[in-house]
């Protein structure tokens, strides 16, 4: 389109200007010591993580071994927004399978968990077997001679979306990704701190779910960050079950992608930096003081001090130790401003009554209803509120320093959280 | 026998309401008058109860325990400060066995956040309890509240 002229220069039409709708945000250039907020309030931002992160070349948690223990067991969940279904087949092999009829798309699955002998689509009878394929579709021959599916109908091309399987120390993970490494190998030097807390069959001891209305990226950073950990969880340092003058680290993997923290209870190490912060900070209230404090009793079960391990992958899945308490984490995002958390806690086929009503008891620490950390949900939801339309501002991360190896293996430090941000945009092709 | 429940049911009724009353009111730290120091109180999702999976999101094993929840809330949590407006209904007593009356009733509980006024339903269920008559007056032996969303929106900070 010529330019019209006229006397007013801003009335001037020069046609569209393709730039300004193809780059619709620029990553600050500071890099990944930077989150800009649009990045949790964009929908189409959203709509490209489902894709690029949850069905690309990701392993996503699904649940435990324990929870679809026999032949025809199953169990619905979700990657990303998907809905998927976990089985176990009469091989005792485990299979994740789209929770989509191959036909015409209906559900298959409604419960979150049962036992079947098939797969079965209740709006024209299409059947699968445990594994996902094919094995009858109702009337696929017409009745006299009338109706029915092509001659050239193969029920083998017909079976459920399946995906690929991995087992590890009872947790099954899945991926829609051909590509991505073998589970272990892509855990990497993560795997070490899986490997240390369930080293023995395991048996589910029940759910909770939390909802939280906030970006599911906001949770996924929080036990990423130790940084915040006896700041804003006054419980913690209060009662002595985790203090930052405790002897701590940090494993991250070789990508970056996936991390775990430790704390050993009662190695306070006596320091004047810790003393002097420590009085500032609203967490180290000597006056509180439990009526009961059995509830903090704790076993060291795994023979190694730890006290507290919180161990994440990316991108949706956290493993936690605290105390006897043991459970995983499964993110689920709802939408751009919306995410479910849930909660599965467990103890070990072998445990007693007495270990059993233990890790009940801490069971009232964590989770929705947690003592310890109940502020998580709360802080993810403020700060969404806070981003309000996220057109403008930033997170700063530069606590431990700029790069993603400065920090060490110190958990005063933001180094996990620069690394989630940097694999971040490399899976979303946000340069 | 349904004579003798007659004569229980208002005091029962009262202490039901009671309970609600002081969270509303925000006087949390009296419910804990309400309960025997050796009571339970636990508040458990109708999920987990129906698979027979033990654990509960609040299971406090006696009144000194729901008191250091209370006190961990006043003085360590952190939440968007918010308060509950329980409605009740279907208050029943269906037993007494041993000077224990058994009772079942319906909860809901709508939350109000203080800083935008949301205000959303955010428990309902159903109360399992266990209540004694003492000399002191009636008092919860177990109170278990079922919840029939296996989700929680949020947090669960002040008792429900």
């Amino acid at each position: 389109m010529q330019p019209i002229s006229s006397p007013n220069d801003e009335a001037v039409i020069h046609g569209p200007s393709p730039r300004k709708s193809a780059a619709k945000h620029t990553w600050p250039t500071e890099g990944y010591t930077r989150a800009p907020y649009w990045v949790y309030t964009d929908p189409d931002i959203y709509a490209q993580e489902q894709t690029k992160i949850f069905r690309s070349k990701t392993w996503n948690y699904v649940g435990l071994e324990a929870e679809v223990p026999e032949v025809g067991s199953f169990k619905t969940t979700y990657i990303g927004e998907q809905s998927v279904i976990l089985t176990r087949a009469e091989d005792y092999s485990l299979h994740v399978v789209v929770n989509r009829c191959a036909h015409r798309g209906n559900m298959l699955c409604r419960d979150a968990f049962g036992k079947v002998k098939k797969l079965y689509c209740v709006y024209h009878a299409w059947n699968y077997n445990l594994k996902g394929d094919l094995t009858h579709a109702a009337f696929s021959h017409g009745i006299r001679g009338e109706g029915g599916l092509p001659k050239d109908f193969q029920l083998s091309e017909h079976g459920l979306h399946k995906l690929r399987v991995a087992s590890f120390c009872g947790l099954v993970f899945a991926t829609f990704s051909d590509d991505v490494a073998p589970l272990e190998e892509w855990l990497g030097d993560v795997a070490q701190g899986i490997r240390r807390v369930l080293h023995k069959p395991l048996k589910v001891l029940g759910y909770d779910t939390q909802r939280i209305q906030a970006n599911w990226k906001t949770y996924h950073e929080n036990p990423r960050d130790s940084y915040h950990a006896n700041i804003l969880h006054t419980f913690y340092g209060t009662f002595g079950l985790s203090r930052q003058s405790q002897e701590s680290g940090m494993t991250l993997d070789e990508s970056g992608r996936h991390v775990y923290f430790y704390t050993k209870a009662g190695t306070e190490k006596k320091s004047e930096d810790f003393d002097n912060t420590s009085s500032t900070l609203r967490s180290v209230n000597d006056d509180i003081k439990l009526e009961d404090p059995s509830i903090l009793k704790w076993r060291d079960e795994f023979g190694d001090g730890v006290s507290v391990q919180v161990l994440t992958t990316y991108p949706s899945f956290v493993l936690h130790q605290i105390a006897n308490s043991l459970a995983t984490r499964q993110l689920i995002p709802r939408g751009v401003g919306e995410s479910d958390l849930v909660w599965t806690y467990f103890g070990f086929v072998d445990d007693d009554e007495v270990t059993t009503q233990a890790r009940l008891v801490q069971g009232n620490l964590a989770g929705s209803a947690g003592m310890i950390s109940v502020e998580d949900a709360a802080v993810c939801e403020m700060m969404q509120r806070a981003m309000a339309d996220g057109q403008s501002g930033e997170s700063f991360i530069e606590m431990g320093g700029k790069t993603l190896v400065s920090g060490g293996n110190t958990k005063l430090s933001e180094r996990a959280i620069r690394n989630f941000w940097h694999n971040y945009r490399i899976d979303m092709d946000l340069p | 026998m349904t004579t003798t429940l007659d004569t229980h049911f208002r005091t029962v009724e009262n202490l039901i309401y009671e309970w609600a009353r002081h969270i509303d009111e925000d006087h949390v730290e009296a419910i804990t008058d309400l309960m025997l120091e050796d009571g339970r109180y636990t508040v458990k999702s109708r999920f987990n109860h129906d698979r027979d999976l033990p654990m509960a999101v609040i299971d406090s094993h006696s009144a000194a325990q729901l008191r250091d929840r209370i006190k961990s809330m006043r003085v360590a949590n952190i939440y968007e400060p918010h308060h509950y407006r329980h409605i009740l209904s279907g208050i029943q007593i269906l037993t007494e066995e041993a000077g224990v009356l058994h009772v079942r009733s319906n909860y809901l509980v709508i939350r109000t956040m203080a800083l935008d006024g949301d205000m959303k339903i955010f428990s309902t269920g159903q109360c399992q309890d266990q209540i004694v008559l003492t000399p002191d007056g009636p008092k919860f032996k177990r109170r278990l509240f079922l919840y029939d969303s296996r989700i929680i929106e949020t947090l669960l900070v002040i008792p429900i």
